[in-house]
């Protein structure tokens, strides 16, 4: 329409000035995400080793064991941390939509914890966390009593910065697309005479929803593939993937490159497994409505 | 005397004006909760604040502490030992790389997500959504992943590490700047830009006069977004960069690798949680321009 009383253009030029207009951000994005999964596939096949000849294997996904381990814990990390971070952030959401001073000062408390790094997010959960840090000062329990949440066979520290962190995006994700309709529907709903719970359970939980499921499958993406809070807070051993192919891909071994790209394969196809099964979902929901 | 019984006459009416809400309106009286209800809100309140706020107490109990040993409540010696030794692993040239660098990437990311966005709102773009798929998937893509694979693509092609974790941190910010972007496009007029143009405006005048005065706010929140991919970054700098550049998160990881730098790590934390919570201030007061009405 724009174009049409501005100057006449043809569709073909208008599609052209549509491609022109998106190219600069196709061209990078599809050089780094198709170059870099296609690379990470080839050394994982033993199709670009650093020496010697490239030749057809799946030697670098043998030790299924250890993978196995690597992924389940991974998952399991991920699965906790987004459940905790999808519940807080939920009636975080619930409590800055209903516009109190004090939604207020949570939703101003969320917002800057979305903005602190992942790795400061991890050293500050650390200094709070240890058994000599400020928690167990705080609750004047001795270091020697106090139990291993950092580094600990709980993996306490690592869900905690997860959760913390992404329970505020959640929030604020949900925020976003709630703030501008929710009042409406839900005051609609209690002079029609529905109590809190009801109000909750059928007008703000359903609203919710669709923004809820695509926030905690990012939430979800993002630990799954995260490795700087699992590398600072976690056990030496067993890793998460992540942990585990930075130790290999730095490691002295030449036959550690293609094990490294393997499991971040392996990482990609959970992930793509996980968006996949939300993006079914969301669809239900849609179809539902 | 009169003026004044009139005013507070005035503050009378309205308060009951402010009581009488209907629903839509703006406000909230039955859904504003009372008594027990009230008391569970506020506990909830405060433990949300808790929550979100509890990470923050030790860096700024450690930042100034000299030293702090393990039952006390409290620092012993308050002081800036912190300080000198954040400054003596070399926070200020890191700090200036990270500054630079995030803004770097904001300033490539935001123009070219925005174009993007503005393309993928017309609907004439051919494979609009596979676009739209393509432009979202870093930001399901396992960092990691796409880091180890893309570093040897960039090695063989003798990038600099300084522009290949530029190029990277382009690519992660991008799905960021796009899609706030759409959200902005989608509430935006086009009406704006015609009425301009059948003025008499020249596009170059249309654009920089009419057209990016009103997404502004909305440049400025996804610039905000793409700082943040920048600023954040710790795997990508590490890896692409490959010791060629040290950012702020670089320095802090290998201080909190250590033992008993626990107040220099609260120095150099704090240093990277300050500037994106001003930059956060700034842009939640940037408000969106409404030209209809003028007042």
């Amino acid at each position: 329409m724009t174009a049409a009383l501005t100057r006449p253009v043809r569709p073909r030029r208008r599609q052209l000035r549509a491609v022109l207009l998106v190219l600069p951000a196709v061209i990078p994005v599809a050089f780094v995400v198709i170059g870099g999964v296609g690379t990470t596939l080839l050394q994982s096949l033993g199709l670009m080793p650093l020496v010697g000849t490239a030749e057809l294997s799946t030697a670098a996904f043998d030790d299924t064991d250890e993978l196995l381990t690597s992924a389940l814990l991974s998952i399991s990390i991920a699965v906790v941390s987004t459940a905790i971070a999808a519940v807080i952030g939920f009636f975080t959401a619930v409590l800055i939509v209903s516009g109190n001073w004090g939604g207020r000062i949570v939703g101003a408390l969320g917002a800057a914890a979305v903005t602190v790094p992942h790795l400061v997010g991890a050293a500050t959960v650390g200094l709070l966390l240890s058994d000599s840090g400020v928690l167990a000062r705080l609750f004047g329990v001795a270091p020697e009593a106090w139990p291993a949440l950092v580094a600990g066979p709980t993996w306490f520290a690592v869900i905690a910065e997860y959760a913390w962190k992404e329970s505020a995006f959640i929030a604020l994700i949900i925020v976003g697309t709630l703030a501008t309709r929710i009042t409406s529907y839900d005051e609609t709903a209690a002079v029609l005479g529905a109590h809190r719970f009801a109000r909750l359970r059928l007008v703000l939980f359903p609203l919710a929803a669709p923004s809820l499921l695509v926030a905690s499958a990012i939430a979800f993406a993002y630990t799954l593939g995260s490795y700087e809070v699992a590398w600072m807070l976690g056990q030496t051993y067993p890793e998460p993937l992540s942990v585990m192919a930075l130790r290999l891909f730095n490691s002295a071994s030449l036959s550690a490159r293609p094990e490294a790209a393997a499991i971040g394969v392996i990482t990609i196809v959970l992930t793509a497994v996980v968006v996949a099964a939300a993006m079914l979902g969301l669809r239900r929901m849609r179809a539902w409505r | 005397m009169t003026l004044s019984t009139s005013n507070v006459d005035v503050d009378h009416a309205q308060r009951i004006q402010h009581e009488r809400r209907m629903p839509g309106d703006a406000g909230r009286p039955l859904s504003q909760s009372r008594g027990v209800m009230r008391t569970a809100r506020i506990t909830s309140t405060a433990l949300m604040s808790l929550w979100f706020a509890l990470p923050f107490l030790p860096l700024v109990l450690w930042s100034f502490a000299n030293s702090w040993s393990a039952p006390d409540l409290l620092p012993m010696t308050l002081g800036a030992d912190g300080l000198t030794a954040a400054l003596a692993n070399g926070a200020v040239a890191a700090f200036g790389d990270s500054l630079l660098l995030s803004l770097i990437v904001a300033a490539i990311a935001t123009p070219v997500g925005a174009m993007a966005a503005r393309a993928l709102s017309r609907r004439t773009l051919p494979f609009g959504r596979l676009v739209s798929v393509l432009l979202f998937s870093p930001v399901l893509l396992p960092p990691f992943a796409a880091v180890l694979g893309i570093n040897v693509v960039l090695l063989r092609a003798w990038v600099p590490p300084e522009l290949g974790v530029i190029l990277v941190l382009v690519v992660v910010a991008i799905p960021y700047t796009t899609f706030s972007m759409r959200v902005a496009y989608a509430a935006y007029d086009d009406g704006f830009d015609e009425a301009a143009r059948t003025l008499g405006a020249t596009s170059r005048f249309a654009l920089w006069r009419i057209h990016l005065p009103l997404i502004a706010p909305a440049l400025a929140r996804s610039a905000f977004l793409a700082f943040l991919v920048g600023w954040s970054d710790y795997l990508v700098t590490l890896v692409v960069g490959g010791g060629q550049l040290i950012t702020l998160p670089l320095i802090i990881a290998s201080s909190a690798s250590g033992i008993g730098n626990e107040s220099s790590v609260a120095v150099l934390s704090l240093s990277a949680v300050i500037p994106p919570l001003i930059l956060l201030a700034f842009v939640s007061r940037a408000r969106n321009l409404n030209p209809g009405k003028q007042s």
